[in-house]
């Protein structure tokens, strides 16, 4: 007898994507029994045969090993179909998954790991993307448990396989780890704590190079966790001794700041359903009619206090990996620094508050034309020239924060950082966006202090002047894939 | 389009969605539509059952909805609500959107709809026509937006 998949709440619509596959199961079942027939299934017979298998392996979990070999005996098309039916059911349904179910699925996984089966790396990373960060609940501990494991467990394969899976888990371990640090002593967590310390640090020691395909945010996410032991020393390491990791070119920290992190780390921390809905949002929502959509935002993902951290996710998301397209910068639907704005108004921690505001310059402080994107940096200009008229005290805080960074952010490299900041002003004058922002250094509207300092960073003098790293040429074969010189029609010309 | 998708329309119950500014008040159970709640009132008692009044809405007209019994704790706003055969009429003098003895509701989806709070048809003074008195027609506007859930600002 199969139990069920899915545990919908009364008066929830049924599902298409469980009925296509129920029905698959109930039209077949007898074809999943042993004997199985030897005859050969023609094409129109495979998918629905695809179809009743796997909806056998999730809820018939006695019988799960016979549904795979039979998947094993019949598959023809390197097990896409059923990975993607797979990774579909991780991202439209995985909440309303039975629980019998969801230890199915990362089962599954692991099946279609072993065998390489094409588009496996997408479905771990449909897995990874349902861990909540912040959630202490113990179903999101569980599948935490289960990935990292998994990712230690099938670590040589993985690496053979497809290398650039491991920076994704990387990025994710690493993410989730400052969350699960933070939390007050909780015997729970310590097993788990261990295992993804385990996983980052084999990362971090034997794969360096291939970390350094994730890009500057690298960096960003290993500062949360210098309290850590074990992270301290690798930030040691990264700071004095840098030829320790083994990678030829690699010399300086600073190269891996030079390095722009491909937008596909982004989306990461966000659910699916958190990025569904903030595209949306982003997309749809008229300016001026946004309360309701961002209250329900809100209720729905910073619950809790402590899943409050996922504000910093989203805040790099939106600057580094959504791109409105110009229809909707021209039309009336809220852009993209309103909602950074709200986000920073909803923080009630002070350090979550400052992480995202570190998210929202980190572009800034080693912007290069060469391979930065304007858009990057332009949400944290626009949010503080719009914020002048009625939220004077946002922009003062803004551009002190940014400051404070460029003091502070890296005493090494404080001419670099001061140099690059320099020049994103300089960029983003010349794209015409912030006239108003001129208008700070002349009116009395800010402090003199801050009006010196804004003064001295708009000068174009500055630019050109301090001395400039060149680490593209000694470290080309590291630089992400993504990277490339921004495009003049990437740039934002008008907003 | 396929067989299989007609054999799909003809066959499972499908009924065109009605837009929410093209509902008009009648003793009838055969609205069926789809919008998004907005908010909700308390939960109160009407005879036996609990009832829960809400301001449902989509790109067209907002309207006030009653849930009726269990469905009175099932649903939260930003939900997206199917209606089948409902009914719009007057119950205890407030003009109501309500799935009724014969029709249901189902949660489709969360979030994803954009929605107008004016004109509310729940808010309006529905005479019946002058050329056929079984059909009502909008006279006037009560108010522009709901008396009962404000716009949220």
């Amino acid at each position: 007898m199969a139990s069920k998949l899915l545990q919908l709440a009364p008066h929830e619509a049924e599902n298409h994507l469980e009925l296509s596959l129920r029905q698959a199961f109930q039209l077949l079942e007898p074809k999943l029994r042993p004997p199985f027939p030897l005859k050969i299934l023609t094409s129109d017979e495979c998918p629905d045969l695809t179809r009743a298998i796997l909806y056998g392996a999730l809820t018939e979990t006695h019988l799960a090993k016979t549904h795979i070999k039979h998947l094993h005996a019949t598959v023809s098309d390197g097990y896409v179909l059923f990975v993607n039916l797979l990774a579909r059911i991780v991202n439209e349904l995985y909440d309303k998954l039975a629980e019998t179910a969801k230890t199915q699925v990362l089962w599954a996984a692991g099946e279609m790991v072993d065998v390489s089966a094409v588009g496996f790396s997408g479905l771990l990373v449909s897995l990874l993307r349902q861990i909540v960060g912040g959630d202490f609940g113990s179903g999101n501990l569980w599948l935490c448990f289960e990935m990292v494991s998994l990712f230690l467990g099938k670590w040589d394969c993985l690496l053979e396989e497809d290398p650039l899976i491991l920076t994704s888990a990387l990025y994710n371990f690493l993410r989730l780890l400052a969350d699960h640090c933070r939390a007050t002593v909780d015997s729970r967590l310590d097993a788990l704590k261990r295992l993804e310390i385990e996983f980052c640090v084999k990362m971090l020691r034997e794969q360096f190079g291939l970390c350094l395909k994730f890009g500057r945010d690298l960096i960003r996410l290993l500062q949360d966790l210098v309290h850590v032991p074990e992270f301290r020393a690798i930030w040691r390491d990264l700071v004095s001794n840098p030829r320790e990791f083994g990678v030829a070119g690699f010399l300086d920290v600073a190269q891996i700041y030079s390095m722009r992190t491909s937008s596909r780390y982004f989306s990461l921390r966000l659910t699916p359903e958190a990025e569904t809905q903030l595209r949306f949002m982003l997309t749809h929502v008229k300016f001026g009619n946004q309360k309701r959509h961002q209250t329900w935002f809100a209720s729905k993902f910073f619950c809790s206090p402590e899943r409050e951290t996922l504000i910093v996710d989203i805040v790099r998301f939106i600057c580094c990996a959504h791109y409105p397209p110009r229809e909707i910068i021209h039309s009336n639907t809220i852009p993209r620094w309103a909602v950074i704005g709200w986000l920073l108004k909803s923080c009630r921690k002070n350090y979550v508050e400052a992480n995202a505001k570190l998210a929202l310059f980190y572009d800034w402080l080693f912007f290069d034309e060469r391979v930065d994107k304007v858009k990057n940096i332009e949400p944290a200009l626009s949010l503080m020239v719009h914020s002048i008229p009625h939220y004077i005290e946002l922009t003062h805080a803004l551009l002190e924060f940014l400051f404070l960074l460029v003091d502070n952010y890296d005493m090494e490299q404080k001419d670099m950082i001061a140099n690059r900041v320099s020049s994103s002003f300089t960029l983003l004058i010349n794209q015409g966006l912030s006239r108003n922002l001129e208008n700070l250094t002349s009116g009395e509207i800010i402090p003199p202090p801050l009006k010196e300092k804004l003064r001295c960073f708009l000068s174009d003098t500055r630019v050109g002047t301090a001395q400039e790293i060149q680490p593209s040429k000694t470290l080309g074969h590291l630089i992400p894939m993504e990277v490339g010189t921004a495009l003049p029609e990437e740039h934002l010309t008008d907003v | 389009m396929s067989t299989f998708e007609i054999r799909y329309l003809l066959f499972s119950g499908y009924t065109s969605m009605l837009s929410i500014k093209d509902i008009v008040p009648a003793a009838l159970n055969n609205i069926t539509t789809q919008f998004i709640l907005l908010d909700k009132g308390k939960v109160a008692t009407e005879g036996q059952s609990k009832t829960c009044l809400a301001l449902v809405a989509d790109e067209s007209a907002a309207v006030h909805f009653q849930f009726w019994g269990e469905e009175c704790d099932l649903f939260k706003p930003g939900d997206i609500i199917r209606l089948t055969n409902g009914i719009f009429s007057y119950n205890r003098n407030h003009l109501l959107l309500r799935a009724g003895k014969r029709g249901s509701i189902e949660k489709v989806g969360e979030f994803t709809m954009t929605y107008v709070e004016t004109p509310n048809i729940s808010e309006m003074r529905w005479v019946p026509d002058a050329n056929n008195s079984k059909k009502y027609v909008q006279e006037a506007v009560i108010s522009p937006y709901s008396r009962i859930f404000p716009p949220m600002l």
